[in-house]
């Protein structure tokens, strides 16, 4: 059976100041109701300020991430968006018509893209209203439904929320910043909207419920009527929402107290020249400028610092060693203590030494990545956490010692070995490992140890 | 009023009155004929201290502003900090302003002193005065007929000399009506000069904030104080500060080309037309010339406004949802002001859109491409402000029939040109304005010809 999925996604932009008023948009660092004023609490008289020109310009950077052509040199009216609900204060809320169309990301087709504003935060339990996040910017963007499954709206939202986060233009996902309503319908039924997933597992679990709620149906010779479901997050499951909100008229007008937006060309222009470079177009170069494998491009473009950090440090060291230290090494320390590239503190200079350190053979790969371990904790230089962490080179004959010392002191392990259990190799290896204090080079170890037990 | 305003604006700088008194003047006034009148809903229990500091300011020689000791009556739609922005409407009866508005803002730092809060047609939805929930406005100038309307308080506090200034709004005629009605001076200025921040909406695409004066030169002082752009809106013109005062000297019109047109007498009462037609002559012997426009679709303008109105008010009122200013509009609210939120309602439907609201912005359009056309041959356009005279208090009226006041000032707000009104004469003891409409930010045109017609009389 034919599935169509199309999305719908919000996501706050990352201003200081809201939309149509001064106030500051860091709604979840202070207690209710502190950041706001007679406007973006729609005080009776109030009227909003001019559109906040940074919102503009991120919108219209997302926009030519994801491949939208710019609406340039048209007025775009900001649009009052009628309906009734505690936390909207003036009874509607203002969205653009697009300000850009046609975009292309990952094979699914991009509509348009919109400018919003946030409403405020009802709790119904509660019956109290927090307005610290009204008139917070929010950019909309409507794919086509292009999407196949649930596994390909899951893949596509992830792409794209990397994408938004990469550009640094939005607030990272927690707390609600990303909300999406999902569009989807099955062969021969009504295209059902699902409305306020706030992540992308809600999305493909409100996904995967509809497939099931929607094919029963029909299979059972049912109809699947088009309407507004919402989903309930705790249950898993999408329930109608009130049959007055699904036929609800929002009787659209041009907001009287805004002048339409012009988006000029030269605008447009000015933003893409200062814009970041998309992340998978960021692969594509790597990959060609500094020949590295494409899965090793695919995780050092994973965070725009991290790939910052890694043309740094191509720039001082083999780019091909570096790439797979980022893949393998970084990566890993990373993801162990929970940091993000953009905590990470040392200077690209400083790795681009450790790196050329072990380029040398002065020190081992495992011993490289325990110096990374200590770089990425406190601020010194690898030479000093060498030192630090006692990792002082060891001498051919200190090794050649520790090795004839092990043969010595474990002679069934020895006889073990020749006798053709070679996991015996891997025991003596060890006990090298400790005699020497982990300075050795286990290939090293090895080497000798199978050398000397040759004899 | 014996004395014009600038003149006891002077004796208030020399200290022959002071602002305390003249405050106190204004209170005795609105404590004697308020309650016949009607005009003031709401009292500024700080008037009296903010007097004194004006005084003290005088007596130090320091700069006390270009208002310094005149009382202002405001539109209870506009937001002061601290007293009632009702709109006169129970809906907002308990709503206590918690900022200025900019006018707001710009009178008090030119000293002016805000004696309180003018009645007025509930939430601006009315031509006569009679809308408000807190009951009618007696016309002072015409006991027991309507004052006009919307901005009915105002233009009546003005007329029984309750206070100095008033400030009015207008969205389709809200100032100019009952200036005329009244016999007292009304501008409403080029659409986008004025700020609204603080002006609780009517029809926003519409509403302007103006004066309402005892004389031309007060209103062009109030004007002065009020006008220019502010940072702190989105639609408004290009201005800076504007002044006029130094250009009204009440000199001649010679060269001025004063616009009228047979229109006027079409849709006018023959008895306000005569006293027009004699203040159209006492102009050309100032030295005017008189020019002929052509205004063919003006009364197309009357049901494209209700449209419009409707729908933008209809916008407007949706935060009045009960949640927050504890009532719920249409639950609590007159029939003209539920009349034009159903309207509105009904017309922004999807499937309406075509059919009610693009085609009145059309007509919008129309309107004011034959008023630019009209203000290319002549500097301004002269005619009656309303083409009725006003009904006695308590006479019931279609909605069609009090919309009908409405006709001549429409235009004006349609197009975002500005208009003023100053008395013409009177017909069996009614006063009669006479409006003249002028180009976008021709102000200072307006206030010229009015001036003149001021100082021959």
């Amino acid at each position: 059976m034919k599935v169509k999925i199309g999305l719908e996604v919000h996501q706050q932009l990352a201003t200081e100041r809201k939309m149509y008023c001064n106030c500051p948009t860091n709604y979840q660092d202070v207690p209710p109701n502190t950041n706001v004023c007679p406007i973006c609490t729609g005080m009776p008289g109030s009227k909003p300020l001019p559109p906040n020109e940074r919102a503009v310009n991120a919108a219209i950077e997302i926009a030519l991430m994801i491949g939208c052509k710019i609406i340039t040199d048209q007025t775009v009216y900001i649009q009052r968006k009628h309906y009734d609900y505690p936390d909207l204060p003036s009874g509607y809320q203002r969205t653009s018509l697009p300000i850009a169309k046609d975009g292309k990301l990952y094979g699914v087709r991009i509509r348009e893209v919109h400018l919003e504003e946030d409403p405020g935060q009802y709790d119904p339990t509660a019956g109290t209203v927090d307005y610290n996040r009204s008139g917070v910017p929010l950019v909309e963007i409507v794919t086509e439904p292009d999407m196949k499954s649930p596994e390909e709206a899951r893949k596509f939202l992830r792409t794209l929320t990397h994408l938004l986060e990469y550009t640094g233009k939005v607030r990272p996902e927690a707390g609600g910043a990303m909300r999406t309503d999902v569009n989807i319908s099955l062969e021969g039924g009504g295209r059902v909207e699902v409305k306020n997933v706030n992540s992308v597992k809600g999305a493909y679990r409100a996904l995967k419920y509809e497939i099931i709620r929607q094919r029963e149906r029909l299979r059972r010779g049912g109809v699947v009527v088009r309407e507004t479901r919402a989903y309930l997050e705790s249950q898993m499951v999408t329930v109608p929402m009130r049959a007055k909100e699904t036929e609800e008229d929002y009787r659209y007008i041009p907001d009287p107290d805004i002048f339409p937006l012009v988006l000029d060309r030269a605008r447009v222009e000015t933003v893409e020249a200062k814009m970041v470079e998309a992340p998978h177009l960021r692969e594509a170069r790597l990959i060609k400028k500094y020949r590295i494998p494409k899965a090793s491009a695919n995780v050092i473009v994973s965070e725009r610092e991290l790939a910052d950090l890694y043309e740094a440090v191509a720039r001082e060291v083999d780019p091909k060693l570096a790439a797979t230290w980022f893949r393998t090494k970084l990566k890993k320390v990373l993801n162990y203590m929970k940091l993000r590239a953009a905590d990470i503190k040392f200077t690209p200079t400083q790795l681009a030494s450790l790196l050329s350190m072990v380029k040398r053979k002065r020190v081992t790969p495992e011993q490289g990545e325990l110096v990374l371990r200590e770089m990425v904790k406190e601020l010194a230089d690898p030479e000093k956490l060498l030192l630090k962490l006692g990792l002082i080179p060891l001498k051919k004959s200190e090794l050649r010692a520790a090795v004839a010392g092990a043969i010595k002191e474990n002679p069934n392990a020895v006889k073990d070995y020749r006798a053709g259990r070679k996991e015996a190799l891997n025991f003596l290896a060890g006990k090298v490992m400790k005699l020497t204090r982990g300075r050795a080079d286990p290939r090293e170890v090895s080497k000798l140890l199978r050398l000397k037990l040759k004899k | 009023m014996d004395r014009g305003t600038l003149e006891k604006l002077a004796a208030i700088r020399r200290g022959e009155l002071s602002a305390v008194e003249n405050v106190q003047m204004a209170l005795e006034q609105i404590e004697k004929q308020n309650r016949k009148i009607n005009a003031f809903i709401e009292l500024n229990s700080r008037a009296l201290v903010e007097a004194e500091a004006i005084d003290r300011r005088l007596k130090r020689k320091e700069q006390a502003g270009k208002l310094a000791g005149l009382t202002i009556g405001v539109k209870s739609s506009i937001n002061v900090e601290g007293l009632r922005a009702t709109c006169a409407s129970r809906t907002l009866e308990n709503y206590i302003s918690t900022y200025d508005a900019e006018v707001i803002k710009r009178v008090r730092a030119e000293g002016g002193i805000i004696i309180g809060m003018n009645n007025m047609d509930e939430f601006a939805c009315g031509s006569s005065g009679e809308t408000s929930a807190f009951g009618p406005t007696d016309n002072p100038a015409a006991p027991g007929r309507i004052p006009g309307g919307s901005s009915s308080g105002g233009a009546a506090a003005i007329a029984a000399g309750l206070c100095d200034l008033c400030l009015g709004a207008d969205t389709g005629g809200s100032i100019r009506n009952p200036a005329s009605h009244c016999g007292v001076v009304g501008v409403k200025p080029t659409y986008g000069l004025v700020p609204r921040q603080g002006l609780i909406d009517l029809g926003m695409s519409l509403d302007q904030i103006g004066p309402l004066a005892h004389d031309v030169r007060g209103a062009a002082l109030l004007l002065e104080t009020i006008a220019g752009k502010s940072s702190n809106e989105c639609v408004m013109l290009d201005v800076e500060k504007v002044s006029y005062l130094e250009e009204l000297n009440g000199g001649g019109l010679k060269g001025v080309r004063i616009g009228v047109s047979p229109k006027f007498a079409e849709l006018t009462e023959p008895k306000i037309m005569g006293v027009i037609d004699g203040a159209v002559e006492k102009l050309r012997d100032l030295g005017a010339e008189i020019v002929e426009v052509e205004l063919p679709n003006l009364e197309r303008g009357l049901p494209a406004y209700y449209l419009i109105v409707s729908v933008e008010f209809f916008s407007a009122t949706r935060k009045f949802d009960g949640r927050k200013y504890g009532k719920r509009i249409e639950e609590v609210c007159g029939e003209e002001v539920l009349r034009r939120i159903l309207r509105g309602q009904y017309i922004s439907r999807k499937e309406y859109r075509g059919k009610y609201y693009q085609r009145a912005l059309q007509v919008r359009t129309l309107i004011r491409q034959e008023l630019m056309a009209a203000l290319q041959k002549a500097d301004v356009i002269v005619g009656p402000t309303v083409p009725k005279l006003p009904h006695k208090l308590g006479t019931k009226l279609t909605p069609m029939k009090m919309y009908a006041y409405d006709y001549l000032t429409i235009p004006t707000n349609l197009a975002g040109i500005c208009g003023g009104v100053i008395k013409a004469g009177e017909v069996n003891g009614i006063p009669v304005g006479l409006q003249v409409q002028g180009k976008v930010l021709g102000e200072l045109e307006v206030l010229r010809v009015m001036r003149a017609l001021e100082a021959a009389a």
